[in-house]
């Protein structure tokens, strides 16, 4: 069954952080939805689909940076083109102070029935200094309007390892947020992307991030936070109260098909035989002319062979603390993990570090914090 | 050429007190190359002709000098090694010459090197020519030069030419000097032939190529040839001369200065030193002064990525062509996999030969701790060398151990003689001698144990006197000394590549200052890391190289894919080249970051 993915790729202001494609509001603006829609209906019959669709996620950018009309508008055309499930779950991401409770209104009764917010941190201070637009006060507030208008199921986006952040400021964070009592928190270690406003400023002195032990010592204290409250952690990064976990996420992490659409989406789905991956242009005026002219907007077609379609199923499938099903790697590649790696699997032994599960290729905590070293193993 | 009229000569000067740019002027003041030519210095030859692979050294060059009386003489310019651990190469090129001229730099005076060079040719009874270079500088001080070449040396320099290398001016006056002072050959044309090999270089197309001076006799094509010292026998194919040009000539006869090719298989089978006979009349005695000469450094040099071994060992074969005393064989090391025992003259031939290596064959290597020639006195009253930490035997069955000292002349601005004696009594230097040679220079005379100026000693020298001081040694004795292994452990793990012979009052500082350094640049892994210097089972240095906590990526979804998986990439091509202690993985650079340590 093939996820659906839909990229707006713009912002009020792109944080210092941010290597994802995402721009200010321009002109392309206006055009863009159309342009989407026009993509999503031609894409039907010409790309590969097993329906129906068990999840829908307009994700940025910021996708509340668009008009809630244009949005329903986009849902509409995917619901249209794509036989989407009765009970699929349809996301939208937003930024606090991009949408109103008007909208996030409109949004629900169109079907949004997921909304996931960046919140990043309760502090400030450190939102500012990231370039975040908004306060906490501000995200409260697009909480509680969200939650008003019948937003059941809320993701918050929190980072740790920001420019002095301390551990008593993280955990700050996550009792606030924990006391909201949102069903799913998202919280990643900031990473220094090249090329970002932030790692040169870090590269030039001007600022300085937390050292390697700080941030490991607030993720295992966050960790141990979020488990007492309820929050069980299914991914490297995520933790839902139980049932919540993110569909559409899970995806990705199954290494399962989904189709991309808007500039710089990536899809990923069987071809004939070969696994294949493909992204869309990263250029909006192309993006945009391609459209014009009734042409799909791929950039890059990546096929993948079978030893790496091995790989990736690993290295995503991994990231998940409950792992890979054993027998759905048996039906996709025909032998176990430990005939297709003996060296890889001896040697994640020997750390001790595969979790006991009889049904799963799954790794302890211990394992899962050494996740990169494990997946050398398989390289 | 009849003798009367032959001059060879060679040049004695300090780095960068002109001695190429003098000669290349004289190249051209006797046309043996046009002007429009000289773009490169063409004594300093390293770089010049690369072509194939192999530098060619321009041993010698021959040129013909027309003086004012009208008559023509045959210049041959002999090159001289230029640094302190060819001393008996330079020796025997010193021997080809009856004269020496010695280029002072103006500005700045005799250095320790020069002085030392200086020495041997009197000891080999050249004339000394002094010529005072550089004085078109603003700063030149000829006078001052002057009195310190006659009070230093003991050479009269009044009537020393004061020129400019650099635009010519005197140069000439620098040459009908040479016709005039330096004394021609003075051999036997008709003896048995005797010819002294003064440098040997391997040139792709002609084989092993001898550089001989003919005292006696002559040497020509057809004629069958005896190394007098190692024994072998040649056929002599060509002889020829450089003018800069290779140039083949009919013989080589006595006084004259040349090349030799004949079925040489390697630069072994003929030394430097050794003399050249006619199989059909040899010689009866070999010219005096041959010496086998020995390695005094030795150090283990590893490709970093082990799969390059080959290409290392091709590497060393090609240097040792043009290089008889660079020793290798093969070793194995624990921690380093397979690689060669290297030794050498001294450290900067260490130097030399390692730059050489990754410059020209562009490989990475990794070298371990250099190390001096030990002799161990067994309990069984048996004697053992070791140039190898790693085959030191156990210490129960030592009765004791002698290491190498070296005499070391230090020529200094009476400024940094404090700095200077701090630093030769901190490398466990005996104070011998201190002469004030003029009142702001001093030489100054320390014993010290070789294994204290292989490291750091040099670059120490350099920044105590700002760059002032010069420093010659030679090898004195070997001494009885308390002597101890240190080892190195990781993880508990002895890593044989990083095990080095130390004094026993360095060690501590030694094994401290080096747990320092592997605490820094052993890259942190799953599990704390101790590091830990130890003599015998004895710990006397610890350190600790914190786990990582966290080795994954915060996020990867759908767009990521391609991107994280070249990240993994990079880190798996980061960990190939990693060694193996044990449980640790090192960096390859993290045993060069160590080896200049010395407490």
């Amino acid at each position: 069954m093939t996820g659906i993915y839909v990229h707006i790729p713009y912002c009020v202001r792109k944080c210092a952080y941010c290597d994802f494609c995402s721009v200010p509001r321009d002109e392309t603006t206006e055009q863009y939805p159309d342009a989407l829609c026009r993509e999503i209906e031609l894409s039907r019959d010409r790309l590969p689909y097993e329906g129906p669709v068990p999840s829908v996620f307009f994700g940025g950018g910021t996708p509340t940076a668009l008009p809630a009309e244009a949005l329903i508008r986009i849902l509409e055309t995917v619901r249209r083109t794509y036989e989407v499930r009765s009970d699929a779950e349809i996301t939208v991401e937003c930024n606090p102070g991009t949408a109103t409770y008007a909208d996030f209104v409109k949004l629900r009764a169109a079907g949004f029935n997921r909304l996931s917010l960046g919140l990043q941190s309760a502090n400030d201070e450190l939102l500012k200094a990231v370039g975040r637009i908004h306060t906490y006060d501000q995200f409260l507030t697009a909480f509680r309007a969200a939650r008003d208008a019948g937003f059941q199921n809320i993701n918050v986006d929190l980072m740790h390892g920001l420019p002095g952040q301390t551990q008593g400021d993280y955990l700050d964070t996550l009792q606030k947020v924990c006391d909201l009592g949102p069903e799913h928190i998202s919280a990643y270690a900031l990473i220094l992307e090249e090329g970002t406003p932030l790692y040169t400023q870090v590269r030039a002195g001007e600022i300085a991030l937390p050292d390697e032990d700080a941030v490991a010592d607030m993720e295992d204290a966050g960790m141990a936070f979020l488990k007492q409250r309820g929050y069980e952690r299914y991914e490297v990064s995520n933790f839902a109260k139980s049932g919540y976990e993110c569909r559409h996420n899970l995806i990705y992490w199954d290494d399962a098909p989904y189709l991309g659409f808007g500039v710089a989406a990536h899809s990923s789905a069987r071809g004939e035989g070969e696994w294949l991956r493909w992204s869309n242009t990263e250029s909006i005026p192309e993006y945009l002319r391609k459209l014009r002219r009734g042409k799909l907007p791929t950039a890059e077609t990546l096929q993948i062979d079978r030893k790496e379609e091995l790989f990736e199923v690993i290295m995503l499938g991994l990231r998940k603390v409950k792992g890979i099903p054993r027998q759905a790697f048996l039906n996709r590649f025909g032998l176990t993990l430990e005939q297709a790696f003996p060296d890889a699997w001896l040697n994640v032994q020997a750390n001790g570090w595969w979790a006991d599960s009889p049904t799963h290729y799954a790794l302890t905590k211990h394992g899962m914090d050494y996740l990169n070293t494990v997946l050398c193993y398989f390289r | 050429m009849n003798q009367s009229h032959i001059r060879n000569f060679c040049i004695i000067a300090h780095i960068d007190h002109g001695k190429s740019t003098l000669a290349d002027r004289m190249m051209e003041l006797t046309d043996t190359v046009a002007k429009r030519d000289m773009e490169a210095q063409l004594l300093d030859s390293m770089d010049i002709e690369r072509e194939r692979g192999i530098t060619i050294k321009a041993s010698a060059v021959r040129m013909f000098y027309t003086a004012a009386d009208g008559e023509q003489y045959m210049f041959n310019l002999i090159d001289t090694p230029g640094h302190v651990d060819f001393t008996y190469e330079v020796s025997r090129a010193l021997k080809a010459c009856e004269g020496a001229v010695l280029v002072v730099d103006a500005t700045q005076g005799i250095e320790a090197q020069t002085l030392a060079n200086v020495y041997l040719a009197i000891d080999n009874d050249l004339e000394v020519l002094p010529v005072i270079n550089k004085i078109d500088l603003p700063s030149a001080e000829p006078e001052r030069v002057m009195h310190e070449i006659e009070d230093v040396i003991g050479l009269p320099a009044e009537d020393a030419p004061c020129v400019s290398a650099k635009t010519g001016l005197n140069v000439e006056e620098v040459l009908a000097k040479i016709v005039d002072q330096v004394p021609p050959p003075s051999g036997d044309p008709d003896g048995p032939t005797k010819a002294l090999i003064f440098d040997c270089l391997y040139d792709n197309y002609k084989g092993a190529l001898s550089y001989v001076r003919v005292f006696d006799g002559a040497i020509r094509p057809g004629m069958r040839i005896r190394s007098m010292a190692t024994g072998h026998e040649f056929d002599v194919t060509e002889v020829g001369v450089f003018t800069p040009q290779w140039k083949t000539v009919e013989e080589l006869t006595a006084g004259e200065v040349g090349y030799v090719a004949a079925s040489i298989k390697s630069v072994e089978e003929t030394k430097v030193g050794d003399t050249l006979t006619d199989v059909e009349h040899p010689a009866q005695e070999p010219l005096p002064g041959y010496k086998k000469v020995n390695p005094m450094v030795f150090c283990g040099i590893y490709p970093a990525d082990g799969s390059h071994y080959g290409d290392l060992m091709e590497a060393l074969e090609k240097l040792k062509l043009n290089d008889a005393s660079l020793s290798f064989e093969k070793e194995t090391s624990a921690a380093l996999g397979y690689g060669f025992r290297c030794g050498f003259l001294g450290l900067l031939h260490m130097e030399i030969i390692t730059e050489r290596l990754e410059r020209e064959f562009d490989l990475d290597l990794v070298t371990t701790s250099p190390s001096v020639v030990y002799r161990v006195k067994m309990m069984s009253g048996e004697t053992v060398i070791i140039d190898n930490p790693a085959s030191l035997p156990d210490p129960s069955e030592i009765d004791y151990m002698e290491e190498p000292m070296v005499k070391a002349s230090i020529m200094t601005p009476p400024d940094y003689v404090g700095p200077i004696m701090e630093l030769c009594q901190n490398n466990r230097g005996i104070f011998e001698h201190m002469d004030y040679i003029e009142k702001d220079r001093v030489k100054i005379l320390y014993t010290l144990p070789l294994n204290e100026i292989i490291y750091d000693f040099f670059d120490s020298l350099k920044s105590r006197s700002k760059g002032y001081a010069s420093f010659d040694y030679e090898l004195k004795d070997y001494q009885k000394s308390d002597l101890v292994r240190l080892d190195f452990l990781l993880n508990g793990d002895m890593c044989d590549a990083l095990s080095t012979i130390v004094h026993k009052d360095r060690a501590y500082p030694k094994g401290r200052a080096v747990c320092e350094k592997l605490k820094d640049v052993i890259p942190r892994q799953q599990f704390e890391i101790p590091v830990q210097a130890a003599i015998g089972g004895k710990i006397i240095a610890r350190e600790t190289v914190k786990a990582v906590r966290k080795d994954v990526l915060a996020k990867c979804y759908g767009g990521d894919i391609s991107r994280k998986k070249k990240l993994l990439e990079k880190q798996k091509e980061g960990k190939k080249r990693m060694r193996q202690v044990g449980t640790v993985s090192v960096p390859s650079d993290a045993f060069m970051s160590v080896l200049r340590i010395n407490g």
